[in-house]
């Protein structure tokens, strides 16, 4: 169905503006659903990924503009280049668990932010980075449509990656750091390596969203690039839809990407926008901690049948029961 | 596999908690752990899996020294264990809570569904050993605690441990599944498995064990069998401060 509606939306889409709003809620479910490798399987809740995906743009953007390497060749080389720095980011960052590890990714956006602000020579500060278009000779529409069909490929790769590893052996240790972590590894679980490379993962694919943009929007701007906010919404997404579902950061990306272009078009830049975004961020955590998804499932559960205890205890009758019935196997 | 402390000494800022101890558990026996409350068990527990590194000393498994070393590499090695706050993994089910304990092995075997025919038969296998099969569905934080027990040592046997730390099984759990937890040790010690049971219930400990470990102020104080124990002035002493 997913598939379906990314090959029909461009079709139906009334005119380039709803276009290039589908580009960006597609953007948003790629970075939610790379989130949701982290969060949703480890549980470890990172507002750091939107400078991830910065990282991967401007990563994208200098490859193409300092190394003369064709677009999308830059795109790849960036996504495993950002993949590759995510290997000591997250060897510091993923000692430390809990609201510790929210801080530890809160101070990388903002590391991040002043370095890519104060290093002009390379970045061009805060002038921003302008990224050459891939299709050069492209009318907009066209490149909207584009676009949203590259978007829509790299959001099925994600998902069919997630879904591999959530039915996999490595995705059960993931979920198993996510319930109890010293419990894992006592199990037998190298719970760090397993977070690291899940991490990393993760990071490709924020990466190659990142580049994407880069490509798609042909400009960079550090302080949007490595913001705090990016990394909320990417947060409010996947918490939104459900971290335990395949579906759920894509459906968060959907009503949150959609409610954000509303928002804009209707209050400009006043911080409106921030408000309702907080206040669906708090009825979410209120009253849907799982996210629609659960929360929309459980209830039709529950509606369709009371769900009766499986839960008993042994008692000693059941117990005196099963020795007499022992006993009188062993002499038979 | 003899499973040995050599001088290990952990302190927690001016507290030392366990102070020099040389350990020696009997291999393929119960063996038990006894002591007054704050004598240093569960810490001797922590240190030898690996959950706190000490301060100095040995942890010998075998001819394997797992000092300091992670409690994925000890576990690994053949040491497992259970904590004594029992600990389940609350949102998954029964089964996943035991196949979650299957070795995963390097990239491509990790790779692998989590539900293999084979492994997922042994998950049912160890619920039905341990009379919770009927609880399989079954998140384990709707579980009962004693049910909860249960399935943490059923993890534990999943990843087929040569040697098992059982940190407390009897805490508050009612009389029915003491004896079945007592039982259940002795069978699976029959087996070939070695245990190392820290206790405080006297009768669990004295009808169970072969060889019992006396700890007070982070060190033993005596061992040997129970009945020799039992009648150690030493650990009367410990016990009842005379």
């Amino acid at each position: 169905m997913l598939i379906a509606a990314i090959l029909v939306f461009p079709s139906l889409a009334p005119n380039p503006y709803i276009l290039s709003s589908g580009v960006i809620v597609l953007n948003w479910a790629v970075l939610a659903t790379a989130w949701n490798f982290v969060g949703g399987f480890t549980g470890y809740i990172s507002l750091g990924h939107g400078a991830l995906a910065g990282l991967g743009g401007y990563a994208t953007g200098l490859l193409i503009t300092k190394a003369g390497i064709p677009s999308f060749v830059a795109l790849i080389l960036a996504a495993v280049l950002v993949a590759a720095l995510a290997v000591p980011i997250g060897f510091a960052a993923l000692r430390v668990r809990g609201a510790s590890f929210v801080i530890v990714s809160i101070a990388l956006v903002l590391i991040l932010l002043l370095v890519f602000q104060s290093w002009s020579s390379v970045t061009g500060g805060s002038r921003g980075l302008v990224v050459p278009r891939p299709f050069p000779g492209m009318l907009r529409p066209e490149h909207h449509r584009a676009f949203f069909f590259l978007y829509g490929g790299l959001l099925i790769l994600a998902l069919a990656t997630w879904w591999l590893l959530d039915r996999s052996r490595f995705g059960m240790g993931l979920k198993a750091i996510r319930e109890d972590e010293d419990k894992a590894e006592s199990l037998g679980t190298p719970t760090f390596a397993y977070k690291l490379t899940v991490f990393v993962v993760s990071t490709a694919f924020t990466a190659l969203a990142g580049g994407l943009y880069a490509l798609w929007f042909g400009d960079l701007d550090p302080v949007f690039q490595f913001s705090v906010l990016t990394g909320s919404y990417i947060v409010l997404m996947a918490l939104l839809g459900g971290v335990r579902n395949l579906f759920g950061p894509v459906l968060g990306a959907i009503v949150v990407g959609i409610a954000l272009e509303y928002f804009k078009v209707e209050f400009g830049s006043t911080p409106l926008h921030l408000v309702t975004t907080g206040l669906l961020l708090g009825l979410v955590v209120m009253f849907m901690p799982d996210g629609v998804i659960p929360s929309v499932t459980g209830l039709a559960q529950r509606l369709r049948k009371r769900e009766q205890s499986s839960i008993r205890e042994f008692t000693a009758a059941d117990l005196a029961e099963q020795r007499k019935r022992d006993r009188e196997g062993a002499t038979s | 596999m003899t499973l040995e402390t050599r001088g290990l000494r952990k302190a927690f800022g001016g507290v030392v908690a366990i102070d020099g101890a040389d350990v020696q558990f009997q291999p393929g026996k119960v063996n038990a752990l006894i002591g007054p409350n704050g004598s240093g068990k569960t810490t001797f527990f922590n240190c030898v899996t690996g959950m706190i590194k000490p301060d100095s000393g040995s942890v010998l498994f075998g001819d394997r020294d797992l000092t300091g070393r992670a409690p994925h590499v000890v576990a690994r090695a053949g040491v497992g264990r259970t904590f004594q706050l029992c600990r389940v993994f609350p949102r998954m089910t029964a089964v996943e809570n035991v196949l979650a304990a299957v070795r995963p092995g390097g990239l491509l075997h990790g790779l692998r569904s989590a539900h293999r025919q084979d492994e997922t038969e042994r998950a049912h296998g160890w619920l039905t050993r341990l009379g919770i099969e009927h609880l399989a569905g079954a998140e384990a934080r709707n579980m009962s605690w004693g049910q909860q027990k249960l399935l943490e040592l059923a993890g534990v046997l999943m990843a087929e441990p040569k040697t098992i730390l059982l940190d407390e099984p009897a805490g508050g759990v009612n009389p029915a599944l003491l004896d079945r937890i007592g039982t259940l040790v002795r069978e699976l010690n029959a087996e070939g498995r070695t245990f190392v049971i820290v206790e405080h219930n006297m009768d669990l400990v004295m009808s169970i064990s072969d060889h019992i470990v006396v700890f007070d102020r982070g060190r033993p104080i005596a061992a040997g069998p129970p009945a020799e124990v039992r009648a150690d002035e030493r650990v009367l002493g410990a016990y009842l401060g005379v």
